[in-house]
Formats: C-alpha cells, sequence, structure tokens
C-alpha cells in the first residue's frame, strides 16, 4: 500500500461519490486535464513534538501522472506515473524506484487513480463511504472513511475542502500520525516543460 | 480327504467374507498416483519431502476466476462463490484472508531489525551517514507515509521491502478485499477451497468435480469473457476415480458377461455357469482381502488391473468342465484327479509370473501382482477343492463343444514342408527387423492418466501464479535447524545468480522465513548501526531527539517460528527431524525449461549438506532401470520354464514353450513396427504373458489328441483376451500398454500353440 498514491485518489476523488452531494461537487469542480500550484504540509508523528513542516509544488496531469517536488526542508521528488513510482533526493543519493510490472498492487492503485481522473464514480463509492456539504456559493467539504479493509488499515479518515479546485486534504492515520495539505496558486497551466514531461514519460 | 480339504476351504472363505465386509464399510481406498510411484530405496528423505509435499495440498482445491476487466472478474468470482457456496456440505471456503497478513507482520514485529533482505544488507552496509539520513528525512516528510510500524521502529523504511521480498513469492495481490493478479489478457481472482470429504470413497461420483464445473458454466454464462481455472488433488482424485470404476466396470463385467455367455454356449447348463461364477466371485474377494490386508489400503488402479483377473481365474473352471462334459456323475473325482498336474503347472507358472511383476520397486505393482496371485490360487482352490463336490448332475455333450472340440483335428500343424519353412524365413525377418525398430521410452507421463482438461488447468494455473514445482527441489541436510538455514542461505547465493539470468523465477525456502541466528544477529548489528545514524540526521535536522525503538533481545527460533502465524505458508517445506539429521526443502518457481536442469544440478555440487532431486528424471530412470531388469528376467523365465517342462514332458517340451516365445517376439516386433515405445509396462505384460501362454501348452501335451482340452484351451484364451483386450482401454497409459502387450501376445500364443500340438499316435508319457 503506498499512502500516497491514497492521498492523490483522495485528491481527486471529490469528483466521485454519493447521488446529490457527488453531483454539486463535481459542478462546483473544475474539470481540468491539468492542475499545477504550491503545497504546504504539516505533519504530525509519534515521537516528535513538532508538526514536520514542508514545501513545495505538484504537477497533476490527468492521463500521465503526478509529479511531487519537496523544496524545504530538503529537495526530494516523487514521481508517480502509470508504470512506476519513484523518489528522489535532489542530492541524488537515497533513491528508490518501484515497477508497477513486479508489484502489482502499484499498478491496481495506478489503475484506480486513472479511473477517477476519467470520473468513474463506481469505483471510489466501492472503497469509501462519502459524506458532506456544500459551504456558500462555491466551496464545499467532504469526509471519506474508508470501507476497504486495506485502505481502512492505514486511513481512520480523510477530509477535503475546496471550491473549484481541492484546498485542503486532512489525513488522520489509523497509527495516529495525521497530515494536513493546504494547496495554493492552483493553475491550469503552462503545460509540462521538457524535463517535466520526461519524468511523466517513465 | 476331499470333503477335509472343501470344509476347510469353506471356512477360508467365510473368514474372507467377514474381511469383505469390514473392508468395504471402511473402503480404505488409494486414489493417489504418488501411491503408485516407486520408493527410493537409496533415499528415504527425498520421498519423505516428496509425499509431506503433496500430503499438504491433499484436500485444497484453487481456482482463479478471471475476466478481461477487473469488475467483470469480481462478478465472475462472486458467481464462482456463490456456486462453490452452495455446497456446504463438499466444500469450505480455505480463507486467504488479509487479517492473516496483519498478524504475520505483529509477529515479525519485535525481530524487525534482524531481518533483511539481501539488497538492504548491502546497501546499509555501503551508505554513508549522508545518504542513510537523506533517506529517513525523506521518507519522514513523505506525504502520508503510511507504515507497517512506527517511525521510530523502522526509520528507514525497510520492513515494507522485505514484506515486498515475501510477498514476491506470489504473484497475487490484496486487491478490494480479494487476492488479484494480471496475466493472459485478463484479470484474475484467486480463491481457495477445502473438500470437507474424503475424495478417496469409491462410488461418491464426482461431486466436487461437478460443483467446479457448474461454477465454471456459471461464470462463463454471467459474465462475458470468464474463464474459471481450477486445480487440487480431490479432481484429481475424483476423476481418477470416476475413471477407475468405469473401467473397472467395464472391464470386470465385459470379461464376466463374456465368460458366462461362453460357458452357456458351450454347456447348455446353469449349473457350469453358476459354479464358474463362485470360483471368480471367490477368486477376486480373497485378491481384494489378501491385498487389503497385506497392504493395509489398496489403490484403485489394482482394483482396475484385478478386474482382468476374471478372464485368467476361469480356466480351471473350463477345464474342468470341459473335461466332465460327458462324462458320467461318478467319474468327477477321477476327472479332476486327472486335470490336477496340468493345472498345478499351470497355476504355478502364472503365480510365478504375476509375483515377477512385484520385482520392480513400485508400490502398485507389488499390489497388483499380490492381488493377481491371490485372486488365481483362490480360484484353483474353488475348483479343485468345491467343484467335485458339488457338480452333481448330468453335463451331456453340446453339439456347440463338439464341433469345437473337433476342430483341433483341421488346425494347421508344423511340419517340415518347404511352406513352413518359406513362413518361417519371411516371419524370422519381420520380427528381426521390427525388433531392430523398437525404441525405449521410459518417460514418467506413461503413469498419468489425468485427463487432458486437468492437465491443461493446472498448467494455466502453474504459469499465472508462479506456484513452484513439486517435482524438482533442492534438499538441505544439517545437523541442526540452525546449519540447515545457513546451508541454505549459502545455496540461495549461488541461486540468486541463476535467477537474475532469468533461469527461473526466484525460490522459497524457510530461510527467507527465518534466517539462520548467525545471520540475525549480523543483520540486527548493520541495522543497528545503521539506523542509529540515520535517527542522528533526523535529529539534526529537525532539532528534535527521537530514539530508536527496542527490539527483542533474543533471535526468532525455529520453534517459535513454526508455532507462529507466518508458518504456515512454509511450514511443509520444513522437514525437521529424519533419522540423524535435519532437512528443509527449497522450492522452486518459474522453472519451465527442462534444459536448464543441469544448471541447477551443477549448483548443488561442492555446497555441503545440499541435493538436487529431480523427481521426473529419476522416476524415468527408475522405470529403464527396471524396464532392463525386467527384460533379463523375462528371458531367465524362459529358461526356467522350458526346465520345468522338459522335467514334464521330455523331449516334446519345445511345443508347450515355442508358442510363447514366439507370441512375445512377435509382440515386440509389432510394438516396432507401428512405433509404439518400449516401456516397463510392456515389458510387464511379456512377463505374464510368460506366465499364462505357456498354459495352453501345458494342457494340450497334458491330454493330446484331446478335443476337451482344446475346448477349454479355446475358451481360456477368449476370455483372456476379452479381458485383456478391454484393459487397453484403459484411460492410465501404463495399463494400457500392459493391456495392449497382453492382447497381441495372447493372440499370436493361442493362434501358435495348436500349430505345435503332438503329431497323433505320439504321447510325452
Amino acid at each position: 500500500m503506498k499512502p500516497f498514491l491514497v492521498l492523490m485518489l483522495s485528491l481527486l476523488s471529490v469528483s466521485a461519490h454519493a447521488a446529490d452531494l457527488v453531483k454539486d461537487v463535481r459542478a462546483r469542480l473544475v474539470d481540468a486535464p491539468l492542475v499545477r500550484g504550491q503545497f504546504e504540509q504539516k505533519k504530525t508523528v509519534q515521537g516528535f513534538k513538532k508538526p514536520l513542516v514542508s514545501k513545495g509544488d505538484f504537477l497533476l496531469a490527468r492521463d500521465q501522472g503526478v509529479l511531487w517536488n519537496t523544496r524545504t526542508p530538503f529537495a526530494s521528488t516523487l514521481t508517480l506515473t502509470r508504470k512506476s513510482l519513484s523518489a528522489q533526493q535532489a542530492t541524488g543519493g537515497a533513491a528508490y524506484h518501484l515497477d508497477s510490472t513486479k508489484e502489482p498492487a502499484l499498478a491496481a492503485v495506478n489503475e484506480l487513480l486513472f479511473a477517477l481522473l476519467s470520473g468513474d464514480v463506481a469505483a471510489l463509492q466501492k472503497r469509501f463511504k462519502v459524506e458532506g456539504e456544500l459551504v456558500g456559493t462555491a466551496g464545499w467539504k467532504l469526509e471519506l472513511t474508508p470501507t476497504d479493509a486495506g485502505l481502512a488499515r492505514v486511513f481512520k479518515h480523510i477530509h477535503l475542502e475546496g471550491d473549484g479546485y481541492v484546498r485542503q486534504v486532512q489525513l488522520d492515520e489509523t497509527r495516529g500520525d495525521s497530515s494536513v495539505i493546504t494547496f495554493e496558486q492552483l493553475a491550469q497551466t503552462p503545460p509540462p516543460d521538457a524535463k517535466e514531461a520526461e519524468r511523466l514519460g517513465k | 480327504m476331499a470333503n477335509k480339504l472343501a470344509i476347510l476351504w469353506a471356512l477360508v472363505v467365510l473368514a474372507v467374507g467377514v474381511h469383505q465386509v469390514q473392508f468395504w464399510r471402511s473402503a480404505s481406498l488409494d486414489t493417489d498416483v504418488l501411491a503408485l510411484l516407486p520408493e527410493d530405496e537409496q533415499a528415504p528423505e527425498v520421498d519423505a519431502a516428496t509425499r509431506k509435499l503433496a500430503d499438504e495440498a491433499g484436500r485444497q482445491v484453487v481456482l482463479l476466476v478471471g475476466a478481461r476487466d477487473w469488475p467483470s472478474a469480481q462478478k465472475a468470482a462472486d458467481e464462482a462463490t456463490r456456486v462453490l457456496s452452495e455446497a456446504s456440505d463438499l466444500l469450505e471456503p480455505a480463507v486467504v484472508d488479509t487479517s492473516a497478513l496483519e498478524q504475520a507482520v505483529d509477529f515479525y514485529r519485535p525481530y524487525r531489525d534482524r531481518l533483511l533482505t539481501p539488497a538492504q544488507r548491502q546497501w546499509l552496509s555501503r551508505a554513508t551517514p549522508e545518504e542513510l539520513g537523506g533517506t529517513a528525512l525523506m521518507k519522514l516528510y513523505q506525504p502520508a507515509g503510511a507504515r507497517l510500524t512506527d517511525w521510530n521502529a523502522d526509520p528507514l523504511g525497510l520492513w515494507q521491502d522485505w514484506w515486498q521480498a515475501r510477498a514476491a513469492e506470489t504473484s497475487a495481490r490484496p486487491r478490494d478485499g480479494r487476492m488479484w493478479l494480471s496475466g493472459e489478457e485478463r484479470e484474475w481472482v484467486l480463491l481457495m477451497w477445502k473438500s470437507k470429504v474424503s475424495a478417496f470413497a469409491l462410488g461418491d461420483g464426482s461431486r466436487v468435480t461437478a460443483t467446479v464445473e457448474r461454477a465454471r458454466s456459471q461464470v462463463e454464462a454471467a459474465v462475458p469473457g470468464g474463464r474459471l481455472v481450477a486445480a487440487g488433488v480431490p479432481l484429481y482424485a475424483e476423476a481418477a476415480a470416476a475413471q477407475a470404476s468405469w473401467e473397472m466396470s467395464t472391464i470386470g463385467f465385459g470379461s464376466l458377461a463374456a465368460v458366462l455367455l461362453l460357458v452357456w454356449l458351450t454347456f447348455r447348463s446353469l449349473r457350469p455357469i453358476v459354479l464358474v461364477g463362485v470360483s471368480l466371485t471367490l477368486g477376486c474377494a480373497v485378491a481384494l482381502s489378501v491385498t487389503a490386508l497385506v497392504f493395509d489400503r489398496v489403490h484403485l488402479l489394482t482394483l482396475v488391473f484385478g478386474s482382468s483377473l476374471v478372464g485368467v481365474a476361469e480356466d480351471y473352471g473350463f477345464h474342468y468342465f470341459a473335461a466332465r462334459q460327458g462324462k458320467a456323475p461318478s467319474e468327477r473325482g477321477p476327472v479332476m484327479r486327472a486335470l490336477l498336474p496340468g493345472m498345478a503347472l499351470a497355476l504355478v507358472t502364472s503365480v510365478v509370473a504375476y509375483l515377477a511383476l512385484g520385482v520392480a520397486p513400485f508400490p502398485g505393482l507389488r499390489q497388483m501382482a499380490v492381488f493377481s496371485a491371490a485372486g488365481l490360487t483362490a480360484a484353483f482352490l474353488t475348483v479343485v477343492c468345491w467343484f467335485p463336490s458339488l457338480d452333481t448332475g448330468a453335463l451331456p455333450v453340446t453339439s456347440f463343444a463338439e464341433r469345437f472340440s473337433a476342430s483341433i483335428t483341421r488346425w494347421p500343424r508344423i511340419a517340415s514342408t518347404p511352406a513352413w519353412w518359406i513362413s518361417g524365413a519371411v516371419l524370422t525377418v519381420l520380427v528381426a527387423v521390427g525388433i531392430w525398430k523398437l525404441e525405449p521410452r521410459d518417460d514418467l507421463r506413461q503413469l498419468q492418466g489425468a485427463p487432458a482438461n486437468l492437465i491443461a488447468d493446472q498448467r494455466e494455473l502453474g504459469r499465472l501464479l508462479g506456484l513452484p514445482s513439486p517435482a524438482q527441489f533442492f534438499l538441505v541436510q544439517g545437523d541442526s535447524d540452525d546449519q540447515v538455514l545457513a546451508r541454505e542461505a549459502a545455496l540461495k547465493t549461488k541461486l540468486d545468480a541463476l535467477v537474475s539470468e532469468k533461469v527461473f523465477a526466484g525460490y522459497r525456502a524457510v530461510s527467507d522465513w527465518l534466517p539462520s541466528e548467525a545471520q540475525q544477529r549480523e543483520d540486527a548489528a548493520l541495522s543497528a548501526r545503521a539506523e542509529a545514524q540515520a535517527v542522528a540526521a533526523v535529529s539534526e535536522s529537525t532539532g528534535e531527539a527521537p530514539t530508536r525503538a527496542e527490539f527483542s533481545p533474543d533471535p526468532l527460533t525455529l520453534k517459535h517460528f513454526l508455532s507462529g502465524p507466518a508458518a504456515a505458508a512454509i511450514r511443509q517445506q520444513w522437514l525437521g527431524t529424519l533419522g540423524q539429521a535435519q532437512y528443509s526443502v527449497l522450492m522452486l518457481r518459474g522453472l519451465n525449461d527442462p534444459k536448464v536442469l543441469p544448471r541447477l544440478e551443477e549448483v548443488a555440487q561442492g555446497l555441503e549438506g545440499v541435493r538436487w532431486v529431480d523427481k521426473t528424471a529419476e522416476i524415468s530412470g527408475l522405470l529403464s532401470r527396471y524396464r532392463r531388469i525386467m527384460g533379463g528376467l523375462i528371458v531367465a523365465g524362459y529358461v526356467a520354464v522350458l526346465l520345468t517342462l522338459v522335467a514334464r514332458f521330455g523331449r516334446q517340451a519345445w511345443r508347450a514353450w515355442i508358442p510363447s516365445v514366439l507370441g512375445t517376439l512377435l509382440t515386440l516386433a509389432i510394438f516396432g513396427w507401428v512405433g509404439a515405445p518400449l516401456q516397463l509396462f510392456t515389458v510387464l505384460g511379456l512377463v505374464l504373458l510368460l506366465g499364462m501362454g505357456v498354459d495352453y501348452g501345458i494342457f494340450l501335451l497334458e491330454h493330446p489328441g484331446d478335443g476337451s482340452a482344446w475346448l477349454a484351451v479355446a475358451l481360456a484364451g477368449v476370455s483372456t483376451l476379452l479381458s485383456f483386450g478391454l484393459l487397453g482401454l484403459s484411460a492410465t497409459p501404463a495399463l494400457r500398454s500392459f493391456g495392449l502387450a497382453m492382447l497381441l501376445g495372447e493372440v499370436t500364443i493361442w493362434l501358435l500353440t495348436p500349430c505345435f500340438r503332438l503329431p497323433p499316435g505320439k504321447d510325452t508319457h
């Protein structure tokens, strides 16, 4: 189980859930083939008194994958495509690469992610109980509770907030750790540059 | 005297009757093909390994349900599960549940620090402190890092990789609460079920198979492109049982009906039918009881083979009634006494031939040998002890019997004429060329009679799931548990090189789940050092003071491991103590190409306590060895038979001997001409031929010019032909080959024997 994928999946999951709420939230979301922006993540981990804060930017390209670049407190990159998941430190030191042909579970999550991108409502509702409300004229809040045993082992709840875009994700893990990620400066341009395209092509 | 014998035999029969009731109540029948396989005299531990690997899977039914996409596959799996659940008295789901993984993770948690993959070992011993610190930070800051354990218990995130390496032993992965895999253009759900009933009871129908077939057709009907692939010992056992009971009824009842019809045609009287029927029934019952007493269990194929006994055991009854026909009831005793020497000689040669089958160390063959020898003896005793007392009325000569008896006078008889010499020469050439063309083949496949669809399913399942091969493995031996584990590790290092060359896919070893104590100590020290550096780097970067978690001070022991939840998957590979030493089995996955086997054999060389086992090659070798031994035995047998015949018939002995020799050679030549391979079971057919073919010659020599002897021989020949001819229909290649050899041999011997009869006026005595 690669939690990051689950996170991304949850990010996108707003496009697919129960009945009216699902319809309404989908109506408020921008249907974009590409989203990029900045993120800030505050992670509470057992054994650490203060939250661990990291910042960076990301690119989400429907049909291709996700790039997640942490800039502070140190630089590292994470690349998720249909075929693989890889992580690298900017210094070139520690790295890992998972191949979905060798690790089929990864392919399963990828497949699900991409199914979500194309608006497959049924897939998400199989894994989460979706509750929530609309906020004001443009906003919404959702709470996702996993119904799938595998996911429930990782997450207690996932909270999502947004308007035309997802603005905040809060992940409460079953083990007690939690993360709040907020997104800013969201945009649908520019398209991936050569370097990004190369990473997404892996 | 005769009455005393009759009473004695009646007591024996009574005892057999009691035993039969018990036997059929408990029905300890074997359908397992392994039970037929030879015991390896030199390596009992190899046998123990093979049997343990096979036993473990005894009741399991593994199913893969697939469709073109995942939702359809899930639907197909639901359909299959629904159908299988309907048979709840028969099948129960064997849990492949994800909570088992959780339990296993909890079990290993205290030992996390001493469990490293080879790649991790390499990386940890060469990584710089910066690299270690960087990795720890990266994993710490990774979005929502769900972990198998708390951060401080695994700061470098090693645990997940170790589990991934364990999971690589199968291609199935959890997905949506099911076990999923993808391959051959389909998405599949893995289902595991267990049979609740033993498939070894006869006459219970193929109920597991029927349920699986219902599930298959339901899947195919409900889901477009849906497929179900199933394998498991219960399916094989049921197929074998169904096949065997069909063959038993075909061969058994077929030859019984033929025998009784012949008796009716010849004697037109109910008494011979009843009495011959009694001798056959008793023959079979005694055979079964003796086999059950000697071997404890009786194999289904023994019964199939035993069904052909009917075709041989009736000979004695035929001889008696053929000789007795047309004589006054008061002559019964003298008739029997006159027949006794020939019948006893015939019995001895047949029994010796049957018992010779048991020379080969195949438990299945030994059973067949004992079964047939006991059956023949019982039929013989029934005829000798009971027939004169029970056969009281008159038995007139029928016109059928008369005409048939007379036919011997018109049968050609060899003589020193040019026509006979020329036929002899032509025959010699044909036989020589045929035998020269004969090719031996000692293939294990001749032991398998499983239906093709089962074998195809099994192969597909093996390909998709990457199941380990049960026929080729490494046997690792050591003086202690720990030495076995350490030797496994040494073997694995050599195997890893072949895995990276893609010679085969991978292996399954106990030491993957339980490293040796030395390895555990080494790994604990290595991870302690690296993780201390990682934690220090994280402390420095975050300004906090996290501490690394504590782990168990003691290593994970074999005893503890075996009692834990993780051992279930691998337990059958730990053989434990056999004799003086400890043993384990290392299994190989994805071994598809027989050409790579020599390379694996090489791996074991130079490694102490490691032995390469190739059951397929071993059994083929054994089949070949015994084919040659039995071949030699036939030659020796013919010499011995000739000596026996000479002792009784003097210079005319060759007349009873030559037909069998010619029949054997002609059979071999025909096999050669049609391209049928020479295998152990062909040779075994010829061994039996030696014992039975000579009978006809003996009777014709014992009673020269006697039409009734010819009548009996003819009846015996026809019924024997029928029973072995029907054995030629068996779905088990070995029995088929055996039956065909017998069929061809019997026909030629039967046709040739009268040609060698004594000229009129000559006598052997």
